[in-house]
């Protein structure tokens, strides 16, 4: 099958720091992927590089069909990384809603602004993916009025709503209180068996070797291993990727 | 109040602390109250007119011309509503100046910066009062005639412009970077990020500073006054105090008025800061 997503070959520096050095890799529809590895070593760099949020220096991304160059300018350039945007749905560790807006103004911000979508249908669209987290109840409450687990849910609405391809997860749970995570990860569980495209950069094991189809464990800039989670967890071959899981109890590394 | 103590009667060691605690507050807040009229009180018997002796010292005190004041306060006062006016127009003019300078401040479009700051710059080495004069008196040389009242708005309005355009530039720069990420990453523009996003959550915290700056702005209109063209309430004062000989009682007067704006202007202020912040929580 046809790859959703490609990385080919790509290097990114922060200042004379060689961040994340000529990975290439692709994933297929429906796949579901899980990054791990140490902070620090360039798993979140390398998810913000397939929707731009970080400009790569050298290589390209390729999402459903449409490749961006890590260089070039000027305005057809800036309308391909805005196309390779639209493409992407995107969750941050720290959910970054918008606090001046409802949970519902949220997840119909970007279908009005930026698709143009009538109101009614957004508000429609809107509530089907409010819904679909499990908060259509909260529709009129602004983020500060709830949880971090019900801010993260709205988060994952919002990106939904504009029908990305392919959801890039970044942390998704890292900044949740502990028995607030399974509600997050319902909703993702929820997604994989729609069938949506995920990459996920996450520090849930669990979750990881139960619903991805892949595992990469990454280490200063380079993909050190990939595989199933079987073979990922069960047999990890790299020693850096043993002392990783056995660091977060995953391994017994004898 | 529930309490965990067996005696429905007696109060619990929490309640009793704070009933302290509320004691000990009101306390100061009697004797701030207590003091302010002290003070008050003082400054009235300065101007009282009468004379007394403690102990062998004779005290005189200021004799005001109490039928002048009767004749000329409403003719005074009659400034007070110019003086709101002419801060309320400044003050609008300056927020339009100051955030297109912050926006300026804050591009990466090498004109716009530099005109940003060589705005802030020419205006804040410059005497805001050579500034009004040059509009009123040095323009018309060049064909530009302004009336007292505009030439006054648009020094006042360009010269806050420049000392404000740091306050909403910092507004500007706390909205976070992951609100700017997020309006990205679902496929936002610049302006959109601007208008959407950044704009209405910087509003709200500039709102308390540019309070500020509009009661030090209803003061500094009485520099207006120099044009002799803006009969705002320094130049009615200034005017009546000289034809009369009475300049001790119509300044006093004018002072007078300045003062109570700033009161009634700081009340309004600070009920709208604390109606943000309990927002801020509520929302």
């Amino acid at each position: 099958m046809k790859p959703i997503v490609r990385v080919d070959h790509l290097d990114k520096y922060f200042d004379r720091l060689h961040v994340l050095k000529d990975l290439s890799f692709a994933v297929a529809p429906a796949e579901v992927v899980c990054i791990i590895g140490r902070s620090g070593s360039g798993k979140s760099t390398l998810l913000r590089c397939i929707n731009f949020l970080e400009q790569p220096d050298h290589g390209s991304v390729e999402v459903a069909g449409l490749v961006v160059p890590a260089e070039g300018n000027g305005r057809e350039y800036r309308q391909q990384i805005h196309d390779l945007r639209l493409k992407t749905g995107m969750v941050f560790q720290s959910f970054n809603l918008f606090p001046h807006m409802t949970a519902l103004e949220n997840v119909i911000e970007g279908p009005v602004t930026v698709k143009g979508t009538a109101k009614e249908e957004a508000i429609d669209l809107g509530m089907h993916n409010l819904t679909k987290v499990g908060l259509a109840d909260k529709r009129d409450a602004y983020p500060s009025r709830l949880s971090g687990g019900q801010q993260q849910r709205v988060a994952i609405a919002r990106a939904l709503a504009m029908q990305p391809q392919v959801m890039l997860f970044d942390e998704p749970t890292s900044a949740l209180d502990p028995e607030l995570i399974g509600e997050v990860l319902n909703v993702m569980q929820q997604l994989v068996e729609e069938g949506m495209t995920m990459l996920t950069v996450t520090h849930e094991m669990s979750f990881a070797y139960q619903f991805a189809h892949r595992i990469i464990f990454m280490d200063d800039g380079r993909f050190v291993e990939v595989g199933p989670p079987g073979q990922i967890f069960d047999d990890p071959q790299d020693n850096r990727t043993r002392q990783f899981l056995s660091a977060v109890g995953r391994f017994e590394n004898k | 109040m529930a309490t965990t103590t067996a005696d429905p009667g007696s109060k619990s060691q929490a309640q009793l602390i704070f009933e302290l605690k509320q004691r000990q507050l009101n306390r100061f807040k009697m004797g701030v109250w207590g003091s302010w009229l002290v003070l008050l009180a003082v400054l009235l018997l300065a101007f009282s007119g009468i004379n007394f002796e403690i102990g062998g010292f004779h005290f005189r005190t200021i004799q005001l011309d109490f039928a002048f004041i009767r004749q000329w306060m409403p003719y005074i006062f009659g400034g007070v509503g110019l003086t709101i006016l002419l801060a309320v127009l400044s003050i609008a003019l300056a927020c339009i100046l100051s955030l297109l300078g912050a926006l300026g401040r804050l591009s990466r479009f090498p004109p716009a910066y530099a005109l940003a700051t060589f705005y802030i710059s020419l205006i804040r080495g410059t005497p805001l009062l050579l500034q009004i004069i040059f509009i009123f008196l040095a323009l018309p040389q060049l064909g530009i005639v302004l009336s007292g009242i505009w030439a006054g708005v648009l020094a006042l309005g360009i010269n806050y412009g420049a000392y404000m355009t740091e306050i909403m530039r910092a507004g500007i720069q706390s909205v976070g970077i992951g609100q700017r990420e997020a309006a990205l990453a679902i496929g936002m523009n610049q302006s959109q990020i601007m208008r959407r996003i950044v704009l209405p959550q910087a509003m709200r915290l500039v709102i308390p500073p540019i309070g500020n700056e509009f009661i030090a702005m209803l003061k500094d209109t009485a520099l207006i006054s120099v044009t002799g063209f803006a009969w705002e309430t320094l130049w009615r004062a200034q005017k009546v105090g000289r034809a009369n000989f009475r300049s001790l009682e119509a300044l006093l007067i004018a002072a007078v008025f300045y003062w109570i704006i700033t009161i009634i202007f700081s009340a309004v202020q600070a009920r709208i800061e604390a109606s943000l912040a309990k927002g801020d929580r509520g929302r």
